[in-house]
């Protein structure tokens, strides 16, 4: 791994393309620019021809692994077996969504789902953010990139290695409960408690991913104007009020883009780490969407069901990507994509 | 060399024909009582059931026994019978290797670390005997049954032959077998099997089990009488001056308390989930009470047990990384000393003595004898004959089939063979050496590459012969012996039944249910709702497919 990592003009310059990428088709068509002439679709093909032939690869690529996969899903419709292919199992038209909707492990999974994304939203979105303000203010380029490898380097790790640390550290047998065991205090074990297991996921995430999740911070926290600093330094801008001012709009385009991203995955909140620990909190604390899925399909043999299951997930998350994506537009924001 | 034909079977009495079932489980062959051989086992009715299990006649192969060696340590009452030494001079079965050249792929359960593929004596030397290559693709034997089921889904990763666990049969297997393996009927059934002597060599009883959807599919891993024991560290509760046989459930509860002391690191207890059913008589599928079927969920000797081990959890006995359900690593706390008290498959004992003595000369693990959970006398169920199956993927060229039959014929050479000799210890000279009394020593490489794999594929019927641990045969031998006693067939002993598939899933909630409430996240009174969403979403369904079964036997 490079340890390199401070934000260098090459990735300074390539953040900046990328979102110029994103917002520049965007200032033509705001409803405030100018009405354009209605072209048709055969002058813009001849106009853009070599464009879109440089997209064939790309599009033939997602067609082979992703759409034509999404056919696959046919199989919620059906009493699935894989041992007798798709052709060979019956349609059973909406069974398998009416026993979905009607089962209470269904449900219970997609409340604790919810339950993990909104408070990993509240208290791990933010600690990149913040992190990546502390570093930017750390002068010294050796330290700061001392730092920065160091809390970047559990992004590496995988989530068995991750789990196995917070074991050995916390678990009951771990070095936490041995030291405190020493002292009088027994039966500490943070490892199996369903109660704190919230806290634990999101420890672990943090712990695992928020150095990682700075690095595209600190990005567009390197593009700002030194100048717009100085300017504001000279009309006697306080510490905070650069802060507000200067960096945190620069930063928003950023922020809401990752936001609308991870709207976009509020249903997936790890499926590795939450398997790893289902055994230990037990499942009422640690079954998600995709542990469901898990077990329901593959593990049970309950292929349609688990489908189904599968589908309502990524259902809900479209709507979400594009509910967020036009609260974003309402807030003068680009978001992810707008229509052309 | 007797011959036994299918047509020979005379009605025994209940009491022979019983304890026939138990050799014939149990390498009749080696056990030689020839009364008891007569009462063959294909004397059955042609067709046992209607709903599932059904044999009929003709499908099973015919039994013919070669016997090489006769055991030290006859079998009493079915349990194992043992060999004290290895014969002066072994039988070569094979004078030339039975395979064509090919190499197959093959999926196997381990319980241990994975031996290494590249530079593998032990698998260079079988193979070359076999004249076969087996190129093993080896899995968790704790997860194996997940992995199986994400890999028969996908027909082109199953590999050329598989191994399934009998407890870890994927939902609507029915439709698996059909789909994916070779119905063996044709190579293997009647008479056909005298092409391979030692597969021939295979009592009935086994192969029985090997019938899915009415069609000979499975090769089949012998089990023995008993599948299961609790363990204790002899050694280190020798050096704690405690002499350990608890007589009761509550006793075991005193013990493990005694022995805790999480200040040293050391806890009493692995998960004895499999230990608590043993204890307290759970029936291992259904019960019949007056003529009411009873599913093992239902019983009192379920809830019995999860609440003694709902004791032992509260008793902070249970190592904590246990507690967080880390099964996988349970051997190693185990023979590190972390946990004294662990339950764990018969097979287990000596793979724990052939990683551990090289190292550590003082390791001793040994069962305790059984215990009936109210300290009178204990009740253990039978273990199906047959505890694995291996199936063949299926193959347009017979000539591939046939080859892995021969193959299959190879690796079942019972005891007192060269062959045998070479899967069970390895390679004379590099993974052990013959001391004074003609006992295999292992060397520290058979530790890492003499791992169970081959056997996994298909073995000859069960004998113990680990003679190059001292005194473990004697051991083994007399531990299941003693078991023997007290072991009773279980309700549809012997029979291979296909759930339907729609009640695939309603048991799966109960192992989450089981670790919740014995970890004290959930309580008795979870277990009744629990009992009463599995009756409304087919248990009782299940139970009528069930009593169709017995009605009809």
């Amino acid at each position: 791994m490079s340890s390199d990592t401070a934000p260098s003009v090459a990735q300074d310059d390539e953040v900046v393309t990328r979102s110029a990428g994103a917002t520049a088709p965007a200032e033509r068509v705001r409803p405030a620019a100018p009405p354009r002439r209605k072209v048709s679709w055969r002058t813009r093909f001849a106009r853009d021809r070599s464009l879109i032939i440089m997209t064939l690869p790309a599009i033939a690529l997602l067609a082979v692994f992703a759409y034509v996969p999404l056919a696959g899903n046919v199989i919620a419709w059906q009493d699935y077996s894989p041992y007798v292919g798709i052709s060979g199992s019956p349609f059973v038209g909406w069974w398998n969504f009416q026993r979905l909707f009607a089962d209470a492990a269904f449900w219970h999974a997609v409340g604790n789902t919810l339950l993990i994304t909104g408070f990993q939203l509240v208290f791990f979105f933010p600690i990149p953010i913040i992190m990546a303000l502390l570093l930017n203010s750390v002068m010294t380029p050796r330290i700061r990139t001392a730092i920065q490898s160091v809390v970047y380097l559990p992004h590496f790790f995988s989530w068995v290695i991750v789990v196995t640390v917070f074991q050995q550290m916390f678990g009951g047998a771990g070095f936490l409960a041995q030291r405190l065991a020493d002292h009088g205090y027994s039966g500490f074990d943070l490892m199996t408690n369903p109660d704190s297991f919230l806290l634990l996921v999101t420890s672990q995430a943090i712990w695992k991913d928020a150095g990682w999740g700075m690095i595209i911070f600190l990005a567009a926290l390197s593009t700002v104007d030194p100048a717009l600093y100085e300017a504001s330094v000279m009309d006697g801008a306080s510490k905070w009020r650069r802060m507000w001012h200067v960096t945190l709009p620069a930063l928003r385009p950023t922020i809401i883009l990752l936001l609308i991203l991870r709207l976009g995955d509020a249903l997936t909140v790890g499926f590795e780490q939450l398997i790893l620990q289902r055994g230990a909190v037990g499942a009422d604390a640690a079954e998600v969407l995709d542990t469901f899925v898990y077990y329901q399909g593959v593990v049970n043999g309950d292929w349609s069901f688990a489908a189904a299951a599968g589908l309502v997930k990524g259902v809900v998350a479209v709507i979400l990507v594009l509910v967020a994506n036009k609260v974003a537009h309402l807030f003068g924001e680009a978001g992810v994509y707008q229509k052309a | 060399m007797k011959t036994q034909s299918s047509g020979s079977g005379i009605a025994a009495t209940r009491l022979n024909r019983r304890s026939f079932l138990g050799l014939a489980g149990l390498g009749v062959a080696a056990v030689g009582v020839p009364s008891l051989l007569t009462s063959c086992s294909s004397g059955a009715p042609a067709s046992v059931t209607g709903g599932g299990g059904t044999v009929s006649t003709g499908v099973l192969p015919t039994y013919t026994a070669v016997e090489y060696v006769k055991p030290d340590f006859p079998s009493v009452n079915g349990s194992t019978a043992g060999f004290a030494k290895i014969p002066d001079t072994l039988v070569q079965a094979f004078s030339s290797p039975p395979g064509s050249g090919g190499t197959y792929t093959a999926m196997t359960p381990l319980w241990g670390t994975i031996p290494p593929s590249k530079g593998n004596q032990y698998y260079e030397a079988v193979n070359k005997a076999m004249g076969t290559s087996i190129k093993f693709q080896i899995s968790d034997g704790n997860t194996y049954g997940d992995k199986l089921a994400a890999v028969l889904a996908s027909e082109k990763d199953v590999p050329d032959w598989v191994t399934i666990p009998s407890w870890n049969i994927p939902p609507k297997f029915g439709q698996a077998v059909e789909a994916l393996f070779e119905d063996l009927g044709p190579y293997l059934s009647g008479d056909k099997v005298s092409k391979y002597k030692n597969l021939a060599n295979i009592p009935t009883d086994l192969w029985r089990l090997c019938v899915f959807n009415d069609k000979l599919y499975g090769l089949p891993f012998p089990a023995e009488l008993q599948t299961n024991a609790i363990y204790y560290r002899k050694d280190i509760l020798d050096d704690l001056g405690i002499d350990a046989q608890p007589k009761s459930a509550d006793e075991l509860l005193d013990l493990a308390k005694e022995i805790t002391a999480p200040a040293k690191k050391q806890w009493a207890a692995e998960d004895l989930w499999t230990g608590a059913t043993y204890m307290f008589a759970v029936p291992p599928k259904w019960k019949l009470d007056g003529d009411k079927l009873l599913n093992r969920v239902e019983t009192d000797e379920y809830r019995a047990a999860l609440e003694w081990l709902t004791k032992l959890y509260a008793a902070g006995v249970v190592h904590p990384d246990a507690v967080a359900d880390k099964v996988e690593d349970s051997k190693q706390r185990f023979e590190a000393g972390q946990t004294l008290i662990c339950n764990d498959g018969v097979g287990a004992w000596a793979e724990a003595l052939g990683r551990q003595l090289a190292s550590n000369p003082d390791f001793q693990q040994q069962p305790f004898a059984p215990i009936a959970a109210d300290g009178g006398t204990p009740r253990l169920f039978k273990a199906d004959p047959t505890g694995m199956y291996s199936f063949l993927k299926k193959n347009e060229d017979k000539a591939k089939i046939e080859e892995m039959l021969a193959v299959a014929d190879f690796l079942a050479a019972p005891f007192g063979t060269q062959e045998f000799q070479l899967i069970n210890n390895g390679v004379e000279g590099v993974h052990f050496t013959l001391d004074k009394d003609n006992l295999p020593v292992p060397t520290d490489l058979a530790a890492t590459e003499v791992q169970p794999t081959y056997i996994f594929l298909d073995s000859p019927a069960v004998v113990q012969s680990r003679v190059q641990y001292p005194g473990f045969v004697e051991a083994y031998c007399t531990w299941m012996a003693d078991a023997a006693q007290y072991v009773e067939e279980p309700l549809f002993f012997g029979m291979q039944i296909t759930e339907p598939s729609q009640f695939s899933g309603i048991a799966t909630p109960f192992d989450d249910l089981q670790k919740d409430i014995v970890r004290g996240r959930k309580t008795m009174a979870d277990l009744d709702k629990a009992i009463e969403t599995w009756k409304s979403s087919g248990g009782d369904e299940l139970r009528d497919f069930y009593q169709g079964i017995l009605d009809e036997q």
